[in-house]
């Protein structure tokens, strides 16, 4: 029961400031128990002592330097990477070399991809017997496709050769649409495909023989040009044709 | 002496000028007039200040040059964030808040630099306790003044070898005398832990500084 008193009493003695007066029940409590006066008269001297740390002053020139601090303070508003600290350095180096590591992997992974695709395109294409060659005539399986014959070769290489050749060297012709897709001479070195506008958009396969057991098969990709429709004569190849 | 008559001139009684006057010298004023450009109010909350706040990082630093930059810095602060500054307390918790954040930071600092201490080089190689390094004073009696100088210096020590969390707090109660609720609030706390670290830390105290009690 003491004990509790005791530290009721300790407990109220604690709160107290220095100049406090006790309360009547601790001041009465303190008569009678020797421990407790031994703790007050400690307690009151070390806060005594503590107390007397009293206040440190600062310097004279706090407020000049102060004032020069604000200064530099309100000249450099920018970002001071010097000032950082340690964690916010590597944080900030860390995410540099993410990014950087991780658009490396991006440009990687676009400049595969259409490397990987003709891989892919090469794997699930059957393997094709070189096409026959077959004069004024063009397949169609299922898509569209264009067998050149060793005319056009021919007349490619003369072209080439003489560029000024124009007659037209090779009409192939079914394009399962029931409209000629149509083969001419261009002028100069490149050719152009009239193409019936109800074609369908599977992408062209044309077979190219040069009669001479040398074939080859070139995938072209669909090419939409957005809205279709029909250009104006004056840029046909054919004039009173109207092709895209 | 004046009375009021009606209603009216109760609800817009003007403010006597006494109270204009008080006012325009509050922290909270002055920090108001250092927000519209006043750099004179700031000087004077500076001037008002720069003493407590220096030695109470002093007391939690036991560094005076370090407390002096620590004290500019947390008058930095203040002046920084003038803007987001509200009046929901004194500005004297305001300020002694940041001044404490401060200083418990520079205590961790220290902590992790792991300064070597000169015990380490008497420690005996049996194994027993480490003695603190405490050479012969050879010096002639001082007087009573460097006793007290001492003695003073005991305390710091003591002090100094607190833990944070308790060092905080003793030094706003017995070195500054701030009250229960102000300490609080100071370290965001409740009173009920604030008294009982209190309570703690004089209680080390006490066995540290036994020989001079």
């Amino acid at each position: 029961m003491r004990e509790i008193k005791c530290e009721t009493v300790r407990h109220e003695l604690e709160e107290l400031m220095l100049n406090d007066e006790c309360s009547m029940y601790v001041t009465q409590h303190m008569r009678e128990c020797g421990d407790c006066r031994e703790f007050h008269q400690k307690q009151t001297k070390l806060r005594q002592i503590v107390g007397s740390l009293g206040t440190v002053e600062a310097p004279p020139d706090f407020d000049f330097r102060l004032r020069a601090r604000l200064a530099n303070e309100s000249s450099g508003n920018g970002i001071r990477v010097m000032q950082w600290s340690f964690a916010s350095k590597g944080f900030a180096a860390a995410t540099m070399m993410l990014l950087f590591v991780g658009g490396a992997v991006y440009v990687r992974t676009i400049m595969n991809q259409p490397a990987k695709q003709a891989i892919a395109d090469q794997r699930t294409e059957p393997p094709q017997p070189p096409p026959k060659p077959v004069e004024n005539e063009a397949r169609f399986d299922n898509a569209p496709s264009v067998v050149v014959s060793d005319n056009f070769s021919r007349s490619v290489t003369k072209e080439r050769r003489a560029p000024l050749s124009k007659r037209p060297t090779l009409a192939t012709v079914d394009s399962g649409v029931k409209s000629p897709l149509l083969f001419s001479d261009a002028p100069r070195h490149s050719a152009i495909f009239q193409i019936d506008a109800s074609a369908s958009l599977e992408p062209f396969q044309v077979s190219l023989d040069d009669g001479r057991g040398n074939a080859r098969t070139i995938s072209v990709p669909t090419i939409t040009f957005g809205s279709q429709r029909v250009l104006p004569k004056a840029n046909s190849a054919q004039k009173g044709v109207g092709v895209w | 002496m004046n009375t009021l008559t009606t209603i009216d001139e109760l609800a817009f009684a003007p403010p006597l000028e006494q109270e204009v006057l008080e006012d325009t010298t509050s922290d909270h004023a002055l920090l108001e007039a250092t927000r519209t450009g006043d750099e004179d109010a700031f000087a004077e909350l500076v001037s008002r200040y720069r003493n407590q706040i220096t030695s109470y990082i002093y007391r939690m630093t036991s560094d005076y040059d370090n407390a002096v930059d620590l004290a500019q810095e947390t008058f930095v602060r203040v002046y920084r964030a003038r803007d987001r500054y509200q009046r929901s307390y004194a500005f004297s918790t305001y300020i002694y808040r940041i001044a404490t954040n401060l200083a418990i930071s520079e205590l961790r600092k220290r902590k992790r630099r792991k300064l070597v201490s000169l015990t380490g080089f008497f420690q005996s190689t049996d194994g027993s306790e480490p003695k603190e390094l405490n050479p012969p004073d050879c010096r002639p009696l001082q007087d009573s003044e460097l006793v007290d100088a001492e003695r003073r210096n005991a305390v710091q020590r003591a002090i100094g070898t607190l833990p944070e969390k308790y060092r905080a707090p003793l030094i706003l109660r017995d070195v500054d005398g701030r009250s229960y609720d102000e300490i609080a609030r100071i370290l965001e706390t409740s009173e009920g832990t604030v008294k009982s670290r209190i309570s703690r830390a004089r209680g080390f105290l006490r066995e540290k500084m036994r020989a001079y009690l």
